[in-house]
């Protein structure tokens, strides 16, 4: 009965974290939990029954018995932290870093910008949420509790997550890296980020989510961002996922954005042992963009899964969607994308396109695009392909006295850096060029 | 003087079908040899054997390139020691930039010599110099290999490729067809400047044309996988003229 362990652990945690908040139980953040809690029991741990699961099966890690409250004997040392997240947190060389230790800002390990104009850093707390109504209207705005069982367990167990505000007009110059660790050391652990950032009018920054294990046990890491667009401000959000086979994610990136503005979301699965991601933008107002890209470079027995949402509500709104893999032993990818758009969302342009290679003969590619449009003035599009190397090309590379191996990689690697080229933060943009070079086996190209 | 290249009595084929059927044929420095013949009768077999495509086996003879036994490399091997192959359909690279390509090809080739890579200044200049050559335009280089590239142009590169990798035998398959005159004219000059008596090249093709830019010393007739006649450039000249046709029946004679 793993599925009862799971909902009465989740139920018992949040207990806990009501007695914890001492007599605050009716503080708007505390309300909002206990709704989602709610929603968690009502929908259940999905099985491959369920249309937006059907390729995912999250039973054989939901039965593990997960430690889910505070863990006051985590003690994570500087060089461990910086073994952990020191590789994405170098190339940034951004120095505004918030690391969260088992889904709660650890301040010890964070550098948060104090003194930045028009930046503001909070953790996501009763009090936070109580003092600021602007920000507590994003909390749960986005994210679909109602309709994903893990987003609704993260808001019924959010606590101390971290709240970024971003002033009117505010450009930022450095990227703001959040760094989700989860130690795994001395127990399996459910941990549960939450994020919301608030962009308003004419601001413009990079936010990169980084997920990381210390420990050779089960992490489930359930993180959920929310981000806010105002009018006219832009956001790129990127989300690396690079870690061993302890890592479990279920995540979701969402974002509405106003009039004039654009939402950017990257995702990079890397590594890990299960991943899956749901990205989603809603178009609010005119003129709006969204934009939803996504790397997978996969082998062994990884699997990542991208689940995409874009909601056009209104006319004139641009959206592109741009998804590449590389499969190799057993690994397997999914791309489910959606796109509605509404009646009066006349003169929408969206484009959708995933595009896989297989490696191996074991590895495997799902794919399934789903477009709901109900405007007649429209362009849209979408395209799907998975095939594998062509052996031709590796031939012409070979004849130019260049190995079968490299070629091989020259060419998966030029597959995926459509997509790499696409992200406009240089530092992470080089980071994730290495990282996918190395994973590939060879340097792909000359010095 | 030792050959280049020295093919004896090779016996190839796909699958089950045997298409060459015991080709002899020796290249010396400094020579330009002419393969022609009619569809279907083994030159682009012959070119893909000497590359070492997989596709097909050979089942008989040998292959000496400078003195080492070319059957025994794998396909970079032989590119790495002098063999190079312009492909009769260039093959579109999707992502892998021009530049980028020849950078790693030919830091590979330097490195197969024992030479240190080129500094990038020193290669972006070389790559300039030899792209004059063949009259290609630089903003080539950043463009992902052949993709989109007209016909012309693609074969243009081939020849741009060779320039930059300098090897010792080339084998042009077929480089002439599809051409319009002004592009054969340019590729035809991009070959026989790099000329010298110290390589060789061997010039696959169908028609004649070709032949009047790049004078071969030595023309071959491939019929029906086997060389049937060899003379000098005024062989080529009485194809032309008289088709391929007395060539068959004479072949069919003798056999």
């Amino acid at each position: 009965m793993p599925i009862e362990i799971l909902r009465e652990n989740v139920r018992t945690a949040h207990q806990e974290l009501a007695r914890s908040i001492n007599g605050h139980a009716d503080h708007p953040l505390h309300q909002q939990r206990t709704a989602a809690l709610d929603a968690f029991l009502e929908q259940g741990v999905p099985t491959t029954r369920h249309e937006e699961w059907k390729y995912t099966n999250v039973l054989p890690f939901i039965g593990i018995e997960y430690a889910m409250t505070l863990c006051t004997t985590c003690f994570i040392t500087d060089a461990e932290c910086a073994r952990t997240i020191g590789p994405i947190a170098d190339a940034l060389e951004s120095g505004w870093r918030i690391v969260l230790i088992n889904g709660r800002i650890d301040r010890a390990h964070s550098s948060i910008p104090e003194h930045v104009p028009g930046l503001r850093i909070l953790p996501l707390t009763d009090a936070t949420i109580a003092a600021d109504a602007r920000i507590a209207g994003v909390v749960g705005s986005n994210a679909p509790a109602q309709s994903h069982p893990f987003v609704a367990m993260n808001l019924a167990l959010a606590d101390q997550g971290v709240v970024i505000h971003v002033d009117a007009n505010v450009r930022l110059e450095r990227p703001i890296h959040i760094a989700c660790i989860a130690d795994t050391r001395t127990s399996h652990r459910l941990s549960t980020p939450r994020i919301v950032v608030v962009a308003e009018q004419g601001s413009s920054f990079d936010v990169v989510e980084s997920h990381h294990t210390i420990g050779d046990m089960t992490a489930l890491d359930v993180t959920v961002a929310e981000v806010s667009v105002a009018a006219n401000a832009h956001v790129r959000y990127h989300k690396v996922i690079d870690d061993g086979e302890s890592m479990r994610h279920i995540g979701s990136t969402s974002a509405d954005v106003a009039r004039d503005g654009s939402f950017t979301a990257h995702t990079a699965s890397l590594g890990g042992a299960f991943v899956r991601n749901d990205a989603a933008v809603r178009l609010c107002e005119p003129s709006s963009q969204g934009f939803l890209f996504g790397t997978s470079v996969l082998q062994g027995h990884e699997y990542a899964d991208n689940h995409t949402t874009v909601d056009h509500c209104v006319p004139h709104c641009h959206s592109e969607e741009l998804y590449k893999g590389i499969y190799d032993g057993s690994s397997v990818g999914v791309f489910n994308g959606k796109i509605y758009v509404r009646p009066q969302a006349q003169k929408t342009t969206a484009y959708q396109s995933s595009h896989a290679i297989l490696l191996s003969e074991r590895a495997q590619m799902n794919s399934k695009p789903q477009l709901e449009i109900w405007a007649d003035d429209v362009k849209c599009s979408h395209g799907a392909t998975t095939g594998q190397l062509d052996e031709d090309a590796v031939f012409y590379l070979q004849s130019r006295g260049i190995d079968a191996a490299k070629a091989r990689a020259l060419m998966t690697y030029a597959f995926v850096a459509e997509v790499i080229e696409r992200i406009e933060l240089p530092s992470l943009r080089q980071h994730l060029e290495e990282r996918i070079a190395e994973k590939l086996g060879a340097e792909p190209f000359a010095e | 003087m030792t050959p280049i290249l020295s093919i004896q009595q090779l016996t190839a084929g796909i699958e089950d079908r045997e298409i060459l059927k015991g080709i002899d044929l020796v290249v010396n420095p400094g020579e330009v040899h002419a393969i022609m013949g009619p569809n279907g009768s083994g030159k682009s077999t012959l070119a893909s054997v000497l590359a070492g495509r997989e596709d097909y086996a050979v089942s008989g003879g040998s292959v000496t390139f400078m003195g080492k036994d070319l059957l025994d490399m794998s396909p970079e091997e032989r590119a790495r020691e002098g063999m190079f192959l312009a492909f009769q359909y260039p093959i579109e690279i999707p992502g892998v930039s021009t530049a980028n390509f020849l950078k790693t090809a030919v830091s590979e080739l330097r490195k197969h010599r024992g030479l240190d890579p080129l500094e990038p200044a020193q290669f972006l200049a070389l790559m300039r110099e030899k792209m004059k050559l063949v009259e290609m335009d630089s903003s080539f280089l950043n463009r992902s290999l052949n993709q989109g590239f007209s016909g012309g142009e693609k074969k243009r590169n081939e020849i741009f490729q060779m320039a930059m990798l300098e090897p010792t035998l080339s084998v042009l398959d077929e480089t002439d067809s599809g051409l319009d005159i002004d592009a054969l004219r340019i590729v035809a000059g991009g070959v026989n400047a790099l000329r010298s008596s110290n390589n060789a090249t061997v010039v696959i093709t169908h028609y004649q044309r070709l032949l009047d830019y790049i004078v071969p010393d030595v023309v071959h007739v491939l019929w029906n996988g086997r060389i049937v006649r060899s003379g000098d450039a005024s062989l080529a000249l009485e194809l032309e003229k008289r088709g391929y046709d007395w060539i068959k029946n004479e072949a069919s004679v003798e056999a």
